[in-house]
């Protein structure tokens, strides 16, 4: 026994020696946070990816930037020029651009990634569905030949899915690309990604070719970027606070505050890209009558929502898209709002009496729905404050938490009558992601398929020749869909994100829509 | 011993395969799946038979558990298929993690265990008796998450003295061991103690007491000697415990491990990492069983007679 | 006087046996007890620590916290009790056929319970409520399918011990048939270690049951439930600890006492060599 114990003792300290050697530090490195709705991306791959997360925009650089004021600007394009009639983009490429693995970013290289769009399997496929073809004009001209005028070009080229592959290891690798490896011509490369723990970037050393929107243009200032993903909030923020690690990107509302009670730590915001909404199933009784959707949606008291479970930080919802986009703007009238005397007008109008313990009852049946959420602590408690306002017009909803990365699934089964859910995206054609018919159960949880609004649809995705048109169908299509009540908007939050002043500086302005290659380029860490 | 080993061993083979149709054929009983992970939404159900059959998930169940089963005995353990990656890469990226945590874990509740077992034992009744077992009983009957959230709270967000989450470096093993480490040591505590006690009423304690050696030497030498047998025959049994009973404080401590791995694919429907994932603790298991077997008979002569 | 009186002398088992009866009645009488509701939101009142109006303060719906501990005590408690007598039947036919019956049934059932016994728990429980779904039903079943290894070894030991007693020997020479022999003297006289160790094992159903309403997967809201509270406030410690710190004190307190009251039984009841054989 003395022996064997003398041996688990001795094995014991050579692994804790090993351990303590396993840590030596890098200097003029900095640990992040993923935002915790890009927790779990499983590839880098942005040609078969539905979730990408903020280390892929460092990995991959794109043709076109975009500025805060949604402007776009060269990265990988010097310039470009669009045919008059929309029916062919010319594009000149910046020259010396190398990728990771050594090859050449040129005119064929690109004809090579925009096929892959077409080759891939994949959910990413529209991005580039107008282009008909690439031609190489000259080594570093090309020029998409249109199927259709595609307004929405450039918004795609900046996008982080139309990040430039490289070509041949994309096709070399496989499956594998994305996962064990990745070569763009970013500012950083993949140096390490365990799945759901990890990615490990290191500096490009011969980055030059940074986005115009950034002060620095490479290469970057910090050698080795670590980004962690932590699933829940308040982990993340005892971890900044304990200072293990120094810049989380993403804080919820509700804990700003206590990031502004610390000295060390700030709160940076930049505006919102999510909203956040409770879909509504057209097809399950008794949200197939009209009145009652309405009902319902008009019973989310979107100002208590806001104050109460988002402190007040962050603007209502009313519409499904972004208030910063144009498409947002429709008539008032289309608007939903909280309105509980219109909610139950309309819910005795469709026959659903007040019954007793406050459910509405209708041929003896009483007004009970199921409302789905995941399980993340901040979805569940919109989620009850949402089941509580729909009590108080008599609609009982009866909650089923799911497993975030399962809930998906669950949706494809049709059986959701409400559920409360969030998406990020900064552009008009979210509305034809979310409500096409061709989607139904996931993405479109709503089962919403109106022969009205696929023709509005089919106008504002592919009819448009330029960009007032495509504004201009694109909120008809979305007032449309907002008056049959597929939805109800909830809340739009701030971008807000956490850094301890001790360890990060942050230049002065960040001329970007998101926080992205353009704010990594020009942060520094402080020794 | 060689030829009772053996038999041993070769006992394990149809509990192994017992065991590998339980594992198969449960998850096909959980509703989802994964191939409406992969398919571009809106796809054909050609497109899908398609998918499925790139995965051998068109065959029928005991042809995908055979093919399944041969290639697990070739080492193979198949393709994730939403990580898209190995299976053993999943599993040798998190078994480590999980056998540091778990190994260290079960040391320390070793360790203490059997000390305040023992020192329990020698103040039998008194209020350090009293005060230890009692002490340990609290320890058990606290939510590990629950504990390891106060944990985290005095000793890393007042104190600093340990990271809050992650798995870097030793200092992030500390709290998580102890969070496991105190539900174990009430279970060594205990076992310890009352077979010490137990073993002090034998006939051949007595005749030592006869022999006048001095009665801590008899108890630290030759009872606890004995006391100890219970004691690892119960560690080794639950040596499964060491490796899956994790989950709750890697998800706290926000650790990667085989407990991890294991909830968030079976929440994604992942099969073939499920499947791998319940194959390498029941092997565990099994290891364990055997191990406890053997020790125990290495350690009580009664059964090393019974053996040859 | 019966054993479980008899356990209230022992100062700890007293102790124990109190709170234990507090919190069944408190579970019991909850609506009489508290002026407020588990499920009405105020949410003004948010995050409001210990006060005279609300004793243990207002969790982050502004709900009174010390009421959805009460009504969290039904849950918790009827979920961990009823998983815990499923368990239990289950637990006490199988072992009973396995030690009556002996040859491959024996062996069958001994290999899957010794399997399944060294599998975490919090594991089996999980994996069950992936098949069976989130909510009270699924995770009542989940605990009572993830303890019945416990209770089949634990009769199984019992019955083969008792099988070579005299009386069992003096009755089958008195020509009692199989199933007079197994339901007149072997159960009743396995089922006082047996039930013990169901109360001991209710402790830990409790326990698991509040993991797995750390998961989300318990109740779901508005119901309460010792767990399910927790994993709210697992979120808000820094903001309001208090929404944490008292379902874990009553878990902990709860589980303490039954361990106690428990340990006071075994001593009346004086089948300590007999659990310990099984630990």
């Amino acid at each position: 026994m003395t022996r064997l114990f003398r041996k688990t003792l001795l094995s014991a300290s050579v692994s804790l020696a090993a351990l303590i050697a396993a840590q030596a530090a890098t200097a003029q490195e900095a640990v992040f946070v993923m935002a915790t709705n890009e927790v779990g991306a499983p590839t880098y791959n942005p040609i078969k990816a539905t979730m990408l997360n903020t280390a892929t925009g460092l990995i991959f650089d794109r043709l076109v930037s975009q500025a805060a004021d949604l402007s776009y600007h060269p990265w990988l394009a010097e310039s470009w020029e669009e045919a008059p009639d929309g029916m062919a983009w010319t594009f000149k490429l910046k020259q010396g651009v190398t990728f990771h693995n050594g090859e050449p970013f040129n005119a064929e290289t690109v004809k090579g990634w925009l096929e892959l769009f077409k080759t891939t399997e994949g959910e990413n496929g529209y991005m580039a569905e107008a282009i008909a073809s690439v031609e190489v004009v000259d080594e570093h001209t090309v020029k998409f030949v249109m199927a259709r005028p595609e307004p929405n070009l450039l918004y795609n080229l900046s996008s982080t899915f139309m990040g430039v592959v490289e070509p041949k290891s994309f096709a070399a690798l496989g499956d594998n690309y994305g996962v064990t490896e990745v070569y763009g011509t970013g500012p950083f490369k993949l140096e390490s990604f365990a799945i759901g723990q990890e990615t490990v970037l290191v500096r490009n050393e011969g980055y030059t070719w940074g986005p115009e929107v950034a002060a620095n243009h490479g290469p970057a200032k910090v050698e080795r970027l670590t980004f962690r993903e932590i699933p829940e909030d308040s982990t993340a923020f005892l971890e900044l606070k304990t200072g293990g690690v120094d810049f989380l990107l993403s804080v919820p509302a509700d804990l700003m505050g206590e990031v502004q009670k610390e000295a060390n730590l700030a709160v940076l915001t930049m505006p919102g890209q999510d909203v956040w909404y409770m879909p509504i199933n057209v097809t399950k009784a008794p949200f197939d009558d009209i009145r009652v959707r309405e009902a319902a949606a008009k019973a989310i008291n979107q100002e208590e929502i806001l104050a109460s479970v988002f402190g007040g930080v962050g603007a209502v919802a009313d519409t499904f898209l972004i208030s910063a986009l144009p498409e947002s703007h429709v008539p008032d009238g289309a608007k939903i709002k909280f309105d509980p005397a219109h909610s139950n007008a309309l819910l005795d109008e469709a026959g659903w009496a007040m019954g007793e313990g406050g459910v509405r009852m209708k041929d003896g049946q009483p007004l009970k729905v199921t409302l789905w959420t995941q399980s993340d602590s901040i979805f569940r408690r919109l989620t009850e404050v949402v089941q509580a306002q729909l009590k108080a017009v008599g609609i009982e909803a009866e909650i089923t938490t799911f497993d975030s990365s399962m809930i998906r699934d669950q949706y494809k089964t049709g059986e959701q009558h409400l559920a409360v859910r969030s998406y990020n995206w900064d552009n008009a054609d979210i509305v034809d992601w979310f409500f096409g018919g061709d989607r139904l159960g996931y993405p479109n949880v709503s089962m919403f398929n109106d022969p009205k609004a696929e023709e509005l649809r089919a106008a504002a995705m592919t009819g448009a020749k330029n960009m007032d048109e495509r504004i201009a169908n694109f909120t008809a299509y979305h007032e449309y869909v907002l008056t049959q009540f597929p939805m109800a908007p909830i809340y739009q939050p701030v971008q807000a994100m956490a850094y301890s002043t001790d360890r990060i500086a942050l230049p002065e302005k960040i001329d970007a829509p998101a926080f992205g290659a353009a704010a990594f380029l020009d942060l520094e860490v402080k020794e | 011993m060689l030829p009772w080993l053996i038999k041993r061993i070769l006992m394990l083979v149809p509990v192994f395969l017992a065991v590998s149709v339980v594992i198969f054929s449960i998850l096909h009983f959980i509703p989802g799946d994964p191939i409406d992970n992969l398919l571009k939404i809106g796809s054909s159900p050609e497109a899908r038979a398609e998918m499925e059959a790139r995965y051998g998930l068109d065959r029928s169940l005991p042809v995908q558990y055979g093919i399944w089963l041969s290639n697990v005995l070739q080492g193979d353990l198949g393709t994730a298929i939403v990580a898209r990656r190995p299976v053993a890469d999943l599993i040798a990226q998190a078994l480590p993690h999980s056998l540091r945590l778990g190994g260290l874990a079960l040391l320390f509740s070793t360790v203490v265990g059997v000390t305040l077992g023992v020192v329990a034992a020698l103040s039998r009744d008194r209020w350090s008796d009293r005060a230890i077992m009692g002490g340990v009983l609290v320890g058990s009957t606290m939510p590990s998450f629950w504990l390891g959230l106060i944990l985290i709270l005095v000793f890393s967000v007042s104190l600093g003295w340990f990271p809050v989450s992650g798995a870097r470096g030793w200092q992030s093993l500390v709290l998580p061991v102890l969070t496991i480490g105190l539900g174990g040591t009430a279970l060594v505590a205990r076992i310890t103690r009352v077979s010490m006690i137990e073993a002090s009423g034998r006939d051949f304690v007595t005749l030592l007491h006869a022999k006048g050696l001095s009665p801590l030497r008899i108890q630290l030498r030759h009872v606890l000697r004995h006391a100890l047998i219970p004691v690892v025959t119960i560690l080794a049994l639950r040596i499964g415990w060491i490796l899956g009973g994790a989950v709750t404080v890697e998800v706290v401590f926000a650790r990667p491990g085989l407990g991890t791995l294991l909830i968030k694919s079976l929440a994604q429907h992942d099969y073939p990492v499920v499947q791998a994932c319940l194959l390498m603790l029941a092997m565990a298991v099994m290891l364990g069983t055997l191990m406890g077997d053997i020790l125990q008979a290495l350690m009580d002569p009664r059964v090393r007679a019974a053996m040859t | 006087m019966i054993a479980p009186l008899r356990a209230f002398r022992h100062p700890q088992g007293g102790l124990a046996g109190c709170w234990l009866i507090l919190v069944i009645a408190a579970a019991l009488a909850a609506p009489l007890l508290t002026p407020y509701a588990y499920d009405v939101q105020n949410l003004p009142q948010a995050y409001q620590p210990a006060s005279a109006r609300h004793w243990l303060g207002t969790d982050e719906f502004g709900r009174d916290l010390l009421t959805r501990l009460i009504y969290g005590a039904r849950t918790s408690l009827s979920v961990s009790a009823t998983a815990i007598s499923i368990s239990v039947l289950c637990g006490m036919v199988l072992g009973a056929a396995a030690a009556w019956f002996g040859g491959w049934l024996d062996r069958a059932v001994t290999m899957v319970v010794d399997l399944s016994w060294s599998f975490p728990e919090i594991l089996i429980a999980l994996i069950l409520v992936a098949i069976i779904g989130p909510g009270t039903t699924g995770v009542m079943i989940a605990i009572a399918v993830a303890y019945i290894a416990q209770f089949t070894r634990l009769t199984r030991a019992q019955i083969m011990m008792l099988k070579g007693e005299t009386f069992i020997e003096a009755a089958r020479s008195l020509g009692a048939g199989n199933a007079h022999i197994l339901f007149r003297h072997l159960l009743p006289n396995a089922l006082a270690p047996v039930l013990v160790s169901a109360m001991l094992a209710t402790g830990d159903a409790i326990i698991l049951e509040a993991t797995l309403g750390f998961f989300g997967l318990g109740a779901q809201p508005p119901v309460p439930s010792w767990g399910g509270m927790m994993s709210a406030g697992s979120a808000l410690v820094f903001k309001a600890p208090w929404v944490i710190v008292f379902p874990g004190l009553a878990v902990a307190v709860t589980v303490v006492a039954i361990n106690l009251y428990g340990d006071a039984l075994i001593t009346e009841l004086d089948i300590r060599s007999r659990l310990r054989r099984e630990a």
